[in-house]
């Protein structure tokens, strides 16, 4: 007789809250070798994870089953798609092992969003509703702001409906969708989002921004100030709400900043990305919170779920912000860099709105951490 | 040269087939294997080195008839 699905399949959402509990799981990967090696699943708290490539278990099944080591827990196998974690997953629950499968696998571990409240300062008597919706697979945060019925969605990944719903469900409407850059790691859903909602869309264009030809949102206390910041991307801006909110994009993270050698030019999109980071955002308030757009692992994630830093804080914290000057700044970076991020050029065009892709195709471009960030170095 | 069409199938689907089509074939034959699922060239490079009948001979890319990207691996039956 089979099972009921609810047992032999595990749903990301479920899978990530048990990791982040430390429940006592044991997560069997069985993508290859290089996968497994280059992206991780990672909750916020370790998890003990083996790794047996599911062509060995089509190959030699018994030593296979061997390797799996006797655990107290559930097993969650784990594979690229969630077909060969069935398998495996069959194989381990016929010899009495509580396996399951892990649904749909690292793309529904990549496509996942998880929406968090982000608490208001105490002062804050501006009525808003602040969500930031984590997307744990890549590493990608993204905005609801909600001011009663009317709501603006700040970088929103291309699963436009859950936007839609989720404003929906906070009793709101989408009055504007605005994207900080044109991203480079993961297709946008802004204007697909506009598209839809019939509401303003704003990306800035390479240079100065030009507030007055857009389509910022109408609600005054929705309505952000614009700052350039160019350096990760020439066009790169930073949204300011209610004078307390700053919403950086991929200019400044909470544990680092954006790399600025995309273009293929280091050193000018270095030195613009300094005297943004420097001149430009330290005119700003220092209780000022800053939410990113991204973050680089689960490190990040603060105890209340959110992924935030005070500017104040992250001035003496993040590291590429404690170098003096222009040339050290450079000279420093210039030693970081890392291979750009895969299909990046094509990701841009379609995000520029110059070419189209299948979802099939986006999907394949999507897989893997984002790697907007200027990277550390190991000591 | 025998082949096989995988394409649109998802992980485990190649590799099972192949190794069905690998079990019934001679030595020296060959096995052309055709594919849409980029993960299927890391891993038939990680299924020969498990599986002793079989040698990964060559993998191309090619575009088929609808623009589609397509894996081609081929594979020859060891003796």
């Amino acid at each position: 007789m089979l099972e009921p699905q609810t047992n032999t399949e595990l749903r990301v959402p479920e899978l990530l809250s048990m990791i982040d509990s430390g429940e006592a799981l044991l997560l069997l990967d069985v993508r290859n070798e290089d996968e497994h090696r280059t992206w991780p699943l990672e909750g916020r708290r370790p998890v003990k994870t083996i790794h047996v490539p599911y062509f060995e278990f089509i190959e030699a099944a018994e030593t296979s089953l061997a390797k799996v080591p006797a655990h107290p827990g559930p097993i969650a196998v784990l594979c690229a798609k969630g077909g060969s974690s069935e398998l495996v997953a069959a194989l381990l629950r016929e010899t009495g092992r509580p396996a399951q499968s892990v649904a749909g696998g690292m793309v529904a571990y990549g496509e996942y969003l998880s929406p968090v409240r982000v608490p208001l300062d105490k002062a804050d008597v501006s009525g808003l509703e602040i969500w930031q919706i984590n997307r744990r697979g890549k590493g990608c945060l993204s905005y609801v702001i909600r001011a009663g019925g009317e709501a603006i969605v700040i970088d929103p990944s291309r699963q436009v409906d859950f936007y839609r719903d989720w404003v929906r469900g906070l009793g709101a409407r989408i009055v504007g969708v605005l994207d900080t850059h044109i991203h480079a790691d993961h297709v946008s859903g802004a204007s697909a989002l506009a598209r839809q909602t019939g509401a303003p869309y704003f990306v800035p264009a390479a240079g100065p921004p030009r507030p007055q030809a857009t389509s910022l949102p109408e609600v005054p206390v929705l309505r952000p100030d614009v700052l350039a910041t160019p350096g990760h991307t020439p066009e790169s801006v930073c949204y300011l709400i209610a004078g307390r909110y700053l919403f950086t994009g991929d200019t400044l993270f909470s544990e680092g900043i954006g790399r600025p050698d995309l273009g293929g030019n280091l050193r000018e999109w270095g030195r613009e990305l300094y005297r943004s980071l420097h001149q430009r955002l330290l005119g700003i308030p220092e209780q000022t919170l800053v939410l990113p757009a991204h973050y680089a692992g689960p490190s990040a994630i603060q105890a209340d779920g959110t992924v935030t830093g005070r500017l104040r804080t992250l001035r003496q914290s993040v590291p590429e912000l404690q170098l003096a000057g222009e040339d050290e700044f450079i000279r420093a970076l210039a030693a970081q860099m890392r291979p750009a991020p895969r299909h990046y050029e094509d990701i841009v065009k379609v995000n520029l709105g110059v070419a189209e892709a299948s979802e099939a195709q986006v999907c394949e471009w999507e897989l893997g951490r984002n790697q907007c960030a200027v990277a550390r170095v190991a000591a | 040269m025998k082949k096989l069409d995988v394409r649109g199938a998802k992980c485990p689907i190649p590799i099972i087939k192949a190794k069905k089509e690998i079990d019934l074939m001679a030595p020296g034959e060959l096995l052309e294997v055709l594919s849409t699922d980029p993960g299927s060239v890391p891993d038939f490079q990680g299924w020969v080195k498990v599986n002793k009948k079989a040698a990964l001979n060559s993998q191309r890319t090619e575009k088929d008839e609808t623009g589609r990207e397509i894996y081609v691996h081929l594979l020859e039956r060891l003796s």
